[in-house]
């Protein structure tokens, strides 16, 4: 292990451990580690965009020619207008665009390959059912679809069978947010868990370099 | 019960997670029929395919995503699969990609630019996941480290998705939704994904609908693809800390419940 490496695992455990030094009390260290996180972070990601976008996409093929990337450019530089408030307008113009493009782009693909997608499986999940078991959880599928979208329908109150299907609804809902609770936990405790490994074996496991 | 410490469960979850590292257990992890599904569409995949693996998280849950791109790593190269790896996120994406799969390709002796290509990072992922439909140059024109895409080999047989034979997408956001709703619907590429605990519930229904052919979720999914592929490594080895730290939540829960409910009839008996 090399003098840069080493160096690097005692910056990245100081760091570890002052951010979990949170969890007993807000604190100095605390409060350092989580601004050079947030100084860093922007720095670099300002650094990346520059380079991959505004060299790489922009500037290199302008000066190679193609004299169309003008347009987004301009585009981007009336983005711009938005630091001041006398010429904030001009923002709106790319803004419009952004909207544009974004709206036409997800109106399509979210509808085609979402939306569509889940409800032609939904509709085929009962016919394409392999053996009683799988109707049933089908079936099961099928029925909490249906009632967790009538809990969401709002132009009638929930009374009658509307209201029954509803409250079934929100058993279906309730369900789905223990499945992610129980997911949430998992993934937290794996966050810990990734810690916890690097302090023990790189961090611990660099002392005898050290010693 | 209820005017105990917080800090002192903490405390108690940090020594669960502490204790399998020192005195390692091993627990059996059952494959679950996603992970399996995955597993063996990439070991149906002709040899030397290209395949695109996509690295789509943070720096900040490593621990659940980075043992997911090792193993498939691994499987592709076992495979003799030429690997085009990308980010659509700009925090530590690119440097990751570049970390995995350097190290992993000394081991099977696979060449850059040859077996492998890190594309790196572009900014707005619709824009990158749309026009890599017509040309991936026209989006990458260099890789990571600026070498022209003309200049790598494997590049020259890849224009765009029609020569990607699968793409295996880890996440902890939603660029799985965009990478379906774009690629998969609008291309017909086949798709694998592997995502956080956290954002898993919501893709088994893709899997379900023939979106994903296959999921890994979590740190467990990790775990399974590594048993799938007999190769123990940092998932398996949390997983023993995964469990002791869920059976101490269990736990917990019951106690707090039975506090609650004791304390409540306590309460009500008083004023009774």
């Amino acid at each position: 292990m090399s003098g840069i490496e080493l160096l690097q695992i005692w910056i990245m455990a100081f760091l570890t451990l002052a951010l979990l030094s949170f969890l007993y009390k807000d604190n100095p260290a605390y409060k350092l580690a989580e601004h050079i996180f947030a100084g860093l972070s922007a720095g670099y990601y300002v650094g990346l965009i520059w380079d991959t976008v505004i060299v790489q996409q922009l500037w290199e093929p302008l000066i190679a020619g193609k004299v169309l990337l003008i347009i987004p450019g301009v585009l981007g530089i009336l983005m711009f207008g938005r630091f001041s408030q006398q010429y904030s307008w001009i923002s709106r113009v790319s803004l419009a665009f952004v909207m544009g493009t974004t709206s036409g782009i997800f109106l399509v693909t979210q509808l085609h390959g979402l939306v569509l997608a889940q409800m032609r499986s939904t509709m085929r999940s009962m016919a394409g059912a392999d053996g009683f078991a799988d109707l049933m959880l089908s079936l099961v599928i099928v029925i909490g679809v249906i009632a967790t979208l009538i809990y969401f329908y709002f132009s009638k109150e929930h009374k009658g069978i509307l209201g029954g299907t509803a409250k079934v609804g929100v058993w279906f809902i309730m369900i789905a947010f223990g499945a992610h609770f129980g997911y949430t936990v998992m993934g937290r405790v794996s966050l810990l868990i990734g810690r916890v490994q690097f302090l023990i074996q790189d961090w611990i496991g660099s002392f005898n370099q050290i010693i | 019960m209820q005017q105990m410490d917080r800090r002192w469960v903490y405390l108690m979850v940090g020594i669960s997670v502490i204790i399998p590292f020192l005195l390692p257990m091993t627990l059996p992890v059952s494959i679950t029929p996603e992970a399996r599904m995955l597993y063996d569409f990439v070991e149906a995949l002709p040899d030397s395919s290209t395949v695109m693996l996509v690295f789509d998280y943070y720096p900040s849950t490593i621990a659940e995503c980075e043992p997911m791109t090792i193993a498939a790593m691994h499987h592709f190269f076992r495979k003799d699969c030429r690997v085009i790896t990308l980010s659509n996120i700009p925090l530590g994406g690119p440097t990751m990609a570049e970390a995995v799969t350097r190290a992993i390709a000394e081991e099977y002796g696979k060449v850059y630019g040859v077996d492998f290509v890190n594309l790196g990072y572009k900014a707005n992922y619709v824009a990158v996941l749309s026009g890599m439909g017509q040309s991936i140059e026209s989006i990458f024109p260099t890789d990571n480290s600026g070498t022209p895409l003309s200049q790598l080999p494997l590049m020259h047989s890849v224009v765009n998705y029609e020569q990607i034979a699968f793409i295996f997408e880890v996440a902890d956001n939603a660029t799985a939704d965009y990478w379906v709703s774009i690629v998969n619907a609008g291309y017909g590429v086949p798709m694998g994904c592997g995502t956080t605990a956290v954002s898993a519930p919501k893709y088994y229904a893709f899997v379900d609908a023939g979106q994903f052919v296959g999921l890994l979720g979590g740190m467990k999914g990790a775990a399974e693809y590594e048993q799938l592929i007999n190769r123990q490594g940092d998932a398996m080895v949390g997983m023993g800390a995964q469990s002791l730290v869920h059976l101490l939540i269990i736990a917990l829960v019951i106690i707090g419940n039975l506090g609650f409910f004791v304390g409540g009839i306590g309460k009500r008996r008083r004023i009774g």
